[in-house]
């Protein structure tokens, strides 16, 4: 067996393993409003493949997601939606959070895209806050932060969500 | 986990997809990609470079200041002060020596490890493995004699002398125990002291040629797994 052909197996085996992150970045797309959640998903695999060297020998998952985020900025570009604000927002695509509670949707929507892909990332998307410190660009102590004010953030917005949805009553706040 | 949070998780939408991941997967590996290791950004290679600097011009000065202190310097055999301390790093070195080396038809490579609140030299692991080796060979070596295999005795004998000529090197009269050789030296090495070890291993492995190998088996005896020669 050649060198050349044992490298090419290697490469498949180890590209194999990325490639079981697939529906993660599906959902990810997906839960960030991509239009097209399947082909962000093709796309950012077919550059995995290409940069196979380049992916981190451990969890590839904040790389792929990094990738599969510049993927979503860009199909934004090309369909014309709304430029965010500034930069920071710039950096974050807004997620367009459907979930299967309105009322937690409601409350994401009210958070500021960072806070929301922040929270996002470690609860739908199973990152540790390291893990997403990386996807986020920012040191863990800062992601650690961001997610806790976008903790507290959701939870005010949620319990307003359902005071209005009751009208009677606030749900009291837990710590994290 | 607060109960907002959880029912945040609760919340994650499920979405099924309908890719075709065999024919995905397939379409993709049949193209290529890039086989170089990821490149360096312009800041890392600026990093590296001055860090490059840093270390030549610290060699310089440790070199000099060995020269001056021990009469050895870093371009020839001189005075080892690198430390291994930790037994992941420890059975690293031990385990890029092991491919390095051979052993006998059969034989694995024996789990070895740092000892807790142990320090020693990055050259040791490797000194460790060859050890192993040169044993290992040896008493094949018997093995072969007893069982009038003449191959598997070639074999070994051909075996050890690699060790001997590539992994195996004697230090300079009056060094110092801690002593290595000039730098680029490529591990894995034993290093035996000049004090006529090396001659007599090489009459041994002679005379074991010759049909007399009364010293090999007492070299397996003494060195080789207990109980088993």
């Amino acid at each position: 067996m050649t060198d050349t052909h044992t490298q090419a197996e290697s490469a498949e085996a180890r590209f194999a393993e990325v490639f079981q992150n697939l529906a993660s970045i599906v959902r990810y797309a997906a839960a960030r409003g991509s239009r097209d959640p399947e082909g962000i998903a093709a796309e950012v695999m077919t550059i995995a493949w290409r940069r196979l060297p380049s992916l981190p020998d451990d969890d590839p998952r904040p790389w792929l997601f990094v990738t599969a985020r510049n993927l979503l900025m860009a199909e934004r570009r090309r369909t014309g939606r709304q430029a965010p604000l500034d930069q920071h927002q710039a950096e974050t695509p807004a997620p367009e959070a459907e979930s299967g509670d309105p009322a937690v949707t409601a409350a994401l929507m009210e958070l500021r895209p960072a806070d929301r892909d922040a929270l996002l990332l470690v609860s739908w998307d199973d990152l540790t806050p390291a893990q997403a410190a990386r996807v986020a660009g920012i040191s863990p102590v800062a992601f650690r932060v961001r997610l806790y004010r976008a903790r507290r953030r959701f939870e005010q917005a949620l319990s307003a969500q359902r005071g209005g949805m009751n009208g009677s009553h606030t749900v009291g706040m837990e710590s994290t | 986990m607060s109960r907002s949070m959880e029912r945040l998780d609760r919340a994650r939408p499920d979405i099924a997809d309908t890719i075709d991941r065999n024919a995905l997967f397939a379409q993709i590996v049949a193209t290529a990609h890039d086989h170089e290791q990821p490149q360096m950004s312009r800041s890392n290679r600026r990093r590296l470079a001055i860090g490059c600097i840093a270390v030549v011009v610290l060699c310089l000065s440790a070199g000099t200041a060995l020269a001056v202190t021990s009469g050895f310097h870093l371009f020839g055999w001189h005075t080892d002060t690198t430390i291994v301390k930790s037994p992941r790093a420890w059975q690293r070195l031990y385990r890029d020596a092991t491919r390095q080396l051979t052993l006998p038809p059969g034989q694995h490579w024996p789990n070895r490890t740092l000892p807790p609140d142990t320090v020693t030299s990055r050259t040791q692991p490797g000194g460790t493995a060859v050890a192993i080796s040169q044993t290992a060979w040896e008493c094949y070596w018997v093995d072969a004699i007893r069982h009038g295999d003449a191959a598997a005795g070639r074999q070994a004998h051909a075996a050890l002398d690699d060790l001997l000529a590539h992994h195996i090197l004697v230090a300079p009269s009056g060094s110092p125990e801690n002593v290595a050789p000039p730098a680029g030296t490529r591990p894995p090495f034993a290093i035996f002291a000049s004090d006529g070890g090396i001659q007599y291993v090489r009459r041994m492995y002679r005379d074991a040629a010759n049909g007399h190998p009364a010293s090999l088996i007492q070299s397996c005896r003494a060195n080789g797994p207990a109980g088993t020669r």
